[in-house]
């Protein structure tokens, strides 16, 4: 066997083979592990991981081809690299978890940080949960109206110069960095206009984020509504504008209600906008037009810089509580789709 | 769909309002009631202030204290820094800031004009090194080495410079890690004024809110972020209010002062080295870095409260009066068990007649 | 009538977002002027001080050193788990998957910040002391000072977690489009499944992947909250990734915005005004690119 050139060998390794040489790879790490002053955890899952793929590519290298050794190589590659993805959503996830569920109770809901120190074990998140709802309401009762007036007028009547350039400012909108929408209201509203902080000024500055979102998905999914139920509308000597909203729109809501919710979900988790709008706030305020507010994400911010362990309990408790209503957002805009019949 | 989405929204609105609170006090400790209710009892606003990290903590402590004896008072506290105080105090997006270091000149130009804005120190603190070096539980520093640590001349922790005071200790080979504020910082002003007062020779840089340009080290943001980066690695070293370091289990550094003693910034030695400043006419103290008392901790410093003398708002000025006139008496009883020190008689005496209504 | 709404809708939306930007531009001018030709070549960051000092060469290295690390971690990771999704695992194993690593981008950034700095920078001291040791002779991997932290390395781990799944999510569309039938004559000619990676799949796609890599970059030039929680704050340029500090144009507004004055502000929104053109010059050459390969991808 060991004599035929390795491009005409045409066996292929058994799975119990392949098994029994990564398994020698991995005892060998372990034996060098025991023997030589190498140690630690984590170096010996990267280094087991890597003598298993070795040795698991070398006795395919005995007895297959050169050409499915390579095959094989690249398909433990990609193996890795998804591997390497899914450790790094569990780590995050999971630790996340594990220390958010320490500092989290009924008191952490229903109690605002009002004359709480950073050393103190109390306070909560109550009046960040407030001001995260209000301000991501009001950013939503914003863009989506009008992210949605501009998907129509985009696919139903734009045409021209006019469409071109709603449709750069769109483009341009999609990649702006969510500090610098931060920075347009801080500059234009909070100071230009002398209106301060405020949970408004922070739903403006989230609205520039989610309007180009709602057009974009908008656009799409009125694309895809199909011509015939538009004709078929027509036909019947309904007026275009009625088609629209009573045909068109209809047809087309379960794609748009997903794109609303990602858009909600995107910018329920952003701070940087929020630091320069909002401000923060240690107590409750309920409306949303004077004054500083808070949010979740603000709240962990601030948490999370202190060196004090109850203030990064708290910061924990806070991104755990964030991650479970982006996720729940994320999820629901999946299961939406899912019975979408448009696509 | 959408209306859903909305109501879904509103709904979530509607159930979290009402079933949340900001009366947290069944879990913090109040201190003892006193029998006589406060001035400020029944007034009824809600102030912001925001400024300086210094004396966060204390005036955390005044607030919930405070929120028991005032209970129609909310009052709020930002600690994001010295400079940031002052400059929301000048937009007007705060009710009252708090500095650790007077207005210059510019900004009380941009306050309005000299007499603007009331100033008066509510409290004192020393500025305690902090360090994170295992196995060298007390360092002593001189000014001198302090100064080339901060300077960029002293790099290893095995430096004679370091090593002459600290004879016994085990100091490591490995490099210094500074840690400054990123942030303007009163905590700054006061460091960098005291290097430049006591080392002029081997701290060839200004004393500014801003950390100088030219250092070595890494920044980070408030006393908070400068506790943890210390925390986080092994060689370190930074500059924060006691409490910070103390919470933290970071050792604190002693320092020797001008009578060749090394003190650690407690609250006698803080309040003693004080009591050799004066107060100017701005209602601002003139500190004294070299008073040669031998209890004294050299790095001590006042902090301010400040705020407009015409309010906009009657009854926010009446609350913030009352709570300030509290503070800077009862209040004071409660520095000492935080690492603040309490305000010199005469200091106080002055500031307690600025603020009275 | 309706169209009119429709058209007046559009229409205020275009005239608002150029008022903002005219009025941001206007607002920016001052401090561009005080600093004239230093914004670009100065390092430090003393806008109020007298005389003022500052300027984004500082600034801007970090911000690029960040994110080029942070793609070239994050796009070989996302390329190989793409491949794995539409060409390896079968379709539902596949979809499960993207779903998983769709999970990834919905991850708020602050929470990113908040477990890079207390999960990932603790536990990337002793891979930085390892490479910094080993590698040392490397410019890049050079640590003098042997002290370990935040750095723009961890900045780079952190995101490149945060790109990867966008670039993911775009290159599984690209690769999705490919025709099946360059697939199948592969296949026929007798060819592996990685042969028919590289011979049918990649070449059509390259366009595509590219506009994927450059939407990640502009995701990762604009990102601030996560790099402020992982990098130290330092003002220099220099290519030691290892030691700690590293700041960038987003970072640098977060920190600083509360404390500016006059001067200080108006050199925030000239740096941000700064930020947005370069990713708005990522985002245009992305969609450049991806318009072109969505040509070819489509039978």
């Amino acid at each position: 066997m060991s004599a035929t050139p390795s491009a005409l060998r045409s066996g292929r390794m058994s799975a119990g083979q392949a098994a029994v040489a990564a398994g020698a790879g991995v005892v060998l790490t372990g034996v060098a592990f025991a023997v030589t002053p190498l140690q630690g955890r984590a170096g010996f899952v990267v280094l087991a991981y890597g003598a298993g793929v070795a040795a698991y590519l070398l006795a395919a290298a005995r007895l297959e081809s050169r050409r499915s050794v390579v095959d094989r190589l690249a398909a433990v590659l990609m193996v890795t690299t998804v591997g390497v993805c899914l450790l790094a959503l569990g780590s995050v996830l999971l630790y996340t978890v594990a220390r958010g569920v320490k500092a989290m109770d009924w008191y952490f809901f229903t109690h605002s940080m009002n004359g709480v120190g950073p050393r103190d074990d109390a306070g909560g998140a109550y009046h960040s949960i407030v001001g995260t709802l209000q301000q991501v309401f009001l950013a939503a009762f914003i863009a989506v109206p009008s992210g949605l007036l501009v998907a129509i007028y985009l696919t139903e009547y734009g045409r021209g110069r006019l469409a071109s350039l709603v449709r750069t400012v769109i483009d341009v909108m999609v990649g702006i960095p969510s500090i610098v929408a931060g920075l347009f209201i801080y500059a234009f509203w909070v100071l230009g206009l002398g209106r301060g902080f405020s949970g408004f000024a922070a739903a403006l500055a989230l609205s520039i984020l989610m309007l180009p979102i709602v057009v974009r998905s908008a656009e799409e999914m009125i694309k895809l509504v199909p011509a015939a139920l538009r004709e078929a509308s027509y036909a019947l000597g309904i007026p275009r504008w009625r088609t629209i909203l009573r045909v068109v729109l209809p047809t087309a809501s379960a794609g748009i209600t997903t794109g609303v919710m990602l858009a909600v979900a995107r910018v329920t988790g952003e701070t940087a906008p929020l630091l320069l709008t909002a401000f923060g706030f240690d107590s409750i305020r309920n409306d949303p037009f004077s004054g500083p507010q808070s949010s979740l994400p603000l709240f962990v911010f601030s948490q999370a810089s202190s060196a004090f362990t109850t203030a990064v309990d708290r910061a924990w408790a806070g991104a755990l509580t964030l991650i479970a209503v982006v996720l729940l957002l994320t999820v629901a805009a999946r299961l939406v789709t899912r019975r979408n019949r448009l696509v | 769909m959408r209306s859903g989405l909305a109501a879904v929204f509103v709904l979530a609105a509607v159930a979290v309002a009402g079933c949340g609170t900001d009366d947290n006090s069944a879990r913090l400790n109040a201190g003892p009631r006193p029998s006589a209710p406060v001035a400020g009892a029944n007034d009824r606003a809600t102030l912001s202030g925001a400024g300086a990290t210094f004396p966060a903590t204390l005036v955390q402590e005044w607030i919930k204290h405070y929120g028991g004896l005032a209970p129609g008072v909310t009052i709020n506290y930002q600690p994001i820094g010295s400079g940031a105080g002052i400059q929301q105090l000048t937009s007007k997006t705060v009710d009252f800031a708090g500095s650790d270091v007077p207005l210059k000149p510019s900004e009380v130009e941009a306050t309005g004009g000299a007499g603007a804005v009331v100033q008066v120190p509510w409290t004192a603190g020393g500025v305690a090194v902090e360090y994170n070096l295992p196995g060298v539980a007390n360092l002593r520093l001189t000014p001198q080495a302090l100064a080339a640590i901060f300077a960029g001349r002293v790099t290893k922790w095995n430096d004679p410079a370091i090593k002459a005071d600290n004879p016994n200790a085990s100091l490591p080979g490995s490099g210094i890690q500074v840690v400054h504020r990123s942030d303007g910082s009163g905590t700054t002003q006061v460091f960098t004024d005291y290097l430049k007062a006591v080392a002029p020779d081997v701290w060839t840089f200004p004393s500014t809110k801003d950390w100088p340009a030219g250092t070595p080290g890494t920044g980070a943001k408030g006393s908070d972020g400068v506790t943890a980066a210390v925390k986080q690695s092994a060689g370190a070293i930074g500059y924060a209010e006691p409490s910070y370091p103390k919470q933290a289990g970071l050792a604190i550094a002693t320092i020797r002062n001008q009578a060749g003693r090394f003190v650690a910034p407690g609250a006698t030695a803080v309040s003693t080295a004080l009591a050799a400043a004066t107060v100017k006419a701005d209602g601002s103290l003139a500190l004294n870095f070299t008073t040669t008392s031998p209890e004294a901790y050299p790095i001590s410093s006042a902090s301010y409260l400040m705020f407009y003398r015409a309010a906009s708002d009657a009854a926010r000025d009446t609350a913030l009066r009352h709570f300030a006139a509290w503070a800077l008496t009862e209040g004071q009883a409660l520095a000492e068990g935080l690492d603040y020190a309490p305000l010199p008689e005469p200091v106080q005496m002055a500031a307690l007649a600025a603020v009275k209504l | 009538m309706f169209r009119y709404v429709t058209t007046g809708v559009a229409g205020a939306v275009v005239i608002v977002l150029l008022a903002m930007t005219l009025f941001l531009l206007a607002r920016a001018w001052p401090a561009v002027r005080t600093a004239g030709l230093g914004f670009l070549t100065e390092r430090e960051w003393f806008p109020d001080a007298t005389p003022a000092r500052f300027g984004i060469a500082a600034l801007l290295w970090g911000t690029l050193m960040s994110s080029i690390l942070a793609l070239a971690v994050a796009v070989p990771v996302a390329i190989g788990s793409a491949l794995y999704v539409t060409e390896y695992a079968r379709p539902a194993v596949g979809r499960w998957i993207g779903y998983l690593v769709d999970v990834l981008a919905a991850v708020p950034s602050v929470v990113y910040g908040l477990w890079g700095l207390l999960f990932l920078v603790p536990r990337l001291v002793p891979v930085q002391r390892f490479l910094a040791d080993h590698f040392g002779f490397i410019p890049l991997f050079r640590n003098p000072d042997g002290i370990y932290g935040k750095s723009v390395f961890a900045a780079a781990v952190v995101l490149a977690l945060m790109v990867l799944p966008i670039i993911a999510a775009v290159s599984r569309e690209v690769f999705r489009q490919v025709p099946q039938e360059l697939r199948e004559a592969a296949l026929a000619l007798g060819a592996t499944r990685w042969e028919v990676v590289r011979t049918s799949v990649l070449p059509p796609s390259r366009s595509g992947v590219v506009g994927a890599i450059i939407l990640g970059l502009g995701r990762a030039l604009g990102e601030t909250i996560a790099v402020a929680l992982v990098l130290a704050s330092t003002f220099d340029i220099h290519l030691r990734i290892l030691e700690p500090g590293g700041n960038t144009i987003a970072a640098n507004i977060a920190t600083k915005f509360g404390e500016a004055g006059e001067v200080g502000r108006s050199a925030l929104i000239a740096s941000g005004l700064v930020l947005f053109a370069i990713t708005l010059a990522a985002t245009v050459a992305a969609r450049g690119v991806i318009r072109r390969t969505a040509v070819v991808g489509r039978p």
